[in-house]
């Protein structure tokens, strides 16, 4: 396998990491679609003194600032989008992140409901454009390059709000996890910086990009076709993550459990808090290990050990094995089908548990979750693997055909401790052990939603071709 | 609780019901696997029906007629809408051979790249969502996979 793509048509952060510690992201509502349509081509070809948008091509040396740009279906409307070509996109797409359809598939509900969303994503309609820029750690750079685009597109979109990130150091997210260790690797893309090899099928550049062969045959794609290869959407979340409430759930979980606060952190995650795999390193996180081990592990193997079919390593509810279950046997079609491409960094201070917050702190990860069709990826990974424990096939270990030790069917139960809903009336987490019919398992109850969506919008990522088709549309 | 499937798609008047017997049977392994992969699928069978005749059946040697009806009835688990991907991606090729006999089925071939409309093809032929459909009857409430962890082992080969 090997797909050419042309990395010059392509916004770069589908395919590339930026590998920077602040980024900005503009939310941001169309007035004037003509003279929008205008500001789009001046950043398309980084004219009146504006940042080009990033493409998929490696920039040496490296630039001042990354920029990309985001439509949502509302935002394609705006720029003279048909009703009857907004049909052919992602089913997803279409509905929007604040439709009662969307929030109640993936979860946002209660707390996480879009009516309580912040910075105007509440009002999905008025949400269009999603302009995301990062810089390498200098504040006055971002501002001075949001000045600019502010400048730029004052009298024709008005900003509804801007939300900021911030790297934490060595790739940590709140909770205290290392992250930025998988990733999926797409047919044709570049090579990432840092290579993380893993044991898991190459997959079809058409999980990523409109107009290329995907995984199960045929290509996503859009019309008109100026818009559709090369293009791709992306959920964009705000995450709020209560880290207060985390730490006192494996403070209190792990002497329910039996085990130590680092184990269960260790155990709803998949990770220990220093990036290594429980799968690699079942007893304790050891020293992090070098990126040619660090992410290359399967579930499933012909013989014990290695084999962790029944999640005694690495639950089956873990939030790792939950959004991409790699080699474990899941209804419907694998893995590879629903892999997601993470663009997201923390905001907020780092929590010290030596110093507790006076009041409270908004913390937690912002950013996009990118892929071919919201529908199929995002969604499904959202509302199949991550809210229900129904998805995973019947399997026993090696050599046990009857399932003496265990069957992998009765070894998860609720939803992603992360990214469910959990209430407490029905949330549970399985710690496997084994014994027949899951018989001998510890199950976790009561916990609530630790995790808030406090905003989101979906959006598509047209091409370089596609953004200047769209920004000539109504200037024609 | 399992959900009914009741496809129910017309023949393209002319078809050749030989040639369409003989398709819907070569490709019942293909089928039968990828149903099997799939898992949440508890049985599913295809007929070929004939609106010409007063028993709706195909009769042997009887004279070729214009009303054809290609049947696929099953049982699964789950969310069909859900899982609509999955599903071309596991059986499309399958139904992409038998859509091409049916009326409004070529503008939706290859259904891998058509899946929306594909979806909104199967729920439009689909006589379980019909107003006059009744809720199905179920001898037990228990997923595929559930029965399988139970010790009910695959039925190999189908
Ligand atoms: C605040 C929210 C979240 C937190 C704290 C979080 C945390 C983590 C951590 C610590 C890892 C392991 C590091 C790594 O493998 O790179 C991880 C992996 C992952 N997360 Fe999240 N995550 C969050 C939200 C999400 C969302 C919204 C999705 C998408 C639906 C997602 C999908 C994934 C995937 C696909 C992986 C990689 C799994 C693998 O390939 O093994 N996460 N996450």
């Amino acid at each position: 396998m090997s797909t050419t793509i042309d990395f010059s048509d392509v916004q770069g952060t589908i395919l590339r990491g930026y590998r920077v510690d602040l980024a900005r992201h503009f939310i941001l509502t169309v007035t004037n679609g003509p003279k929008a349509g205008a500001f789009i081509e001046a950043l398309v070809d980084g004219t009146d003194g504006l940042p080009r948008i990033t493409t998929a091509v490696h920039i040496k040396p490296k630039p001042e600032c990354f920029v990309n740009v985001a439509f949502t279906a509302a935002g394609l409307t705006a720029l003279g989008l048909s009703d009857q070509e907004l049909t052919t996109f992602d089913a997803g797409f279409q509905r929007g992140a604040t439709n009662a359809t969307t929030a109640g598939k993936v979860g946002d509900t209660g707390s996480s409901a879009p009516a309580n969303w912040v910075g105007g994503l509440s009002n999905g309609a008025a949400v269009h454009i999603i302009l995301s820029v990062w810089v390498d750690d200098d504040p006055a750079v971002l501002e001075k390059v949001s000045a600019t685009l502010r400048a730029a597109f004052a009298g024709c979109i008005t900003e509804l709000s801007a939300h900021d990130a911030k790297a934490l150091p060595d790739n940590h997210v709140h909770f205290g996890y290392r992250d930025n260790i998988a990733q999926p690797t797409v047919d044709g893309a570049p090579p990432r910086k840092r290579q993380i090899p893993d044991d898991q099928p190459v997959v079809p550049t058409g999980e990523f990009l409109l107009g290329y062969d995907k995984a199960g045959g045929g290509q996503y794609s859009v019309q008109p076709s100026q818009l559709s290869k090369n293009s791709s959407y992306a959920a964009f979340r705000i995450l709020e993550q209560d880290v207060v409430a985390f730490e006192q759930f494996l403070d209190a979980y792990s002497k329910t459990a039996g085990i130590s606060a680092e184990l269960l952190a260790a155990k709803v995650c998949g990770r220990w808090r220093n990036g290594n795999p429980i799968e690699l390193q079942p007893d304790d996180p050891g020293t992090f290990l070098p990126p040619s081990e660090v992410n290359n592990f399967k579930y499933v193997a012909p013989q014990l050990p290695p084999d962790d079919t029944l999640g005694l390593k690495c639950p089956i509810g873990s939030h790792i094995r939950r959004n991409n279950p790699r080699d474990m046997a899941v209804i419907g079609t694998d893995s590879v089908h629903h892999r997601i491409v993470r663009r997201a960094m923390p905001y907020g201070p780092s929590y010290d548990p030596s110093v507790p917050d006076p009041a409270p702190v908004k913390r937690g990860l912002i950013g996009y979750f990118i892929n071919a069709s919201i529908f199929n990826q995002f969604e499904f990974v959202q509302s199949q693997w991550s809210l229900r424990s129904s998805f995973v096939k019947a399997a026993t270990a090696p050599g046990d055909p009857d399932g003496t030790n265990g069957n992998a069917y009765f070894n998860i139960s609720g939803q992603d401790v992360f990214l469910g809903v959990n209430d407490p009336k029905s949330s549970s987490f399985t710690l496997a052990a084994i014994g027949q019919g899951g018989t001998n398992n510890t199950t976790i109850t009561g916990f609530s939603r630790m995790i808030t969506t406090v905003g989101a919008a979906y959006v598509f990522f047209p091409s370089m071709t596609g953004l200047r088709y769209l920004a000539g549309l109504l200037q024609r | 609780m399992a959900s009914p499937l009741s496809l129910f798609m017309p023949v393209i008047p002319g078809t050749d019901l030989q040639k369409m017997a003989q398709d819907l049977a070569q490709f019942q392994t293909a089928l039968g696997e990828a149903l099997q992969s799939i898992g949440t699928v508890h049985y599913a069978r295809t007929l070929i029906l004939d609106g010409a005749m007063p028993n709706l059946q195909v009769g042997a040697g009887s004279k070729p007629t214009d009303n054809y009806v290609l049947a696929i009835i099953t049982e699964y688990d789950g969310s069909f809408d859900d899982y609509i991907g999955d599903f071309a991606s596991q059986v499309g090729d399958v139904f992409n051979a038998f859509l091409k006999y049916v009326v409004g089925g070529a503008a939706i071939i290859p259904v891998q790249s058509n899946q929306q409309a594909f979806l909104e093809y199967l729920k439009t032929n689909d006589a379980s969502q019909a107003p006059t459909a009744t809720p199905i009857y179920q001898a037990y409430d228990a997923t595929v996979q559930e029965i399988y962890a139970h010790g009910i082992k695959p039925v190999s080969g189908s």
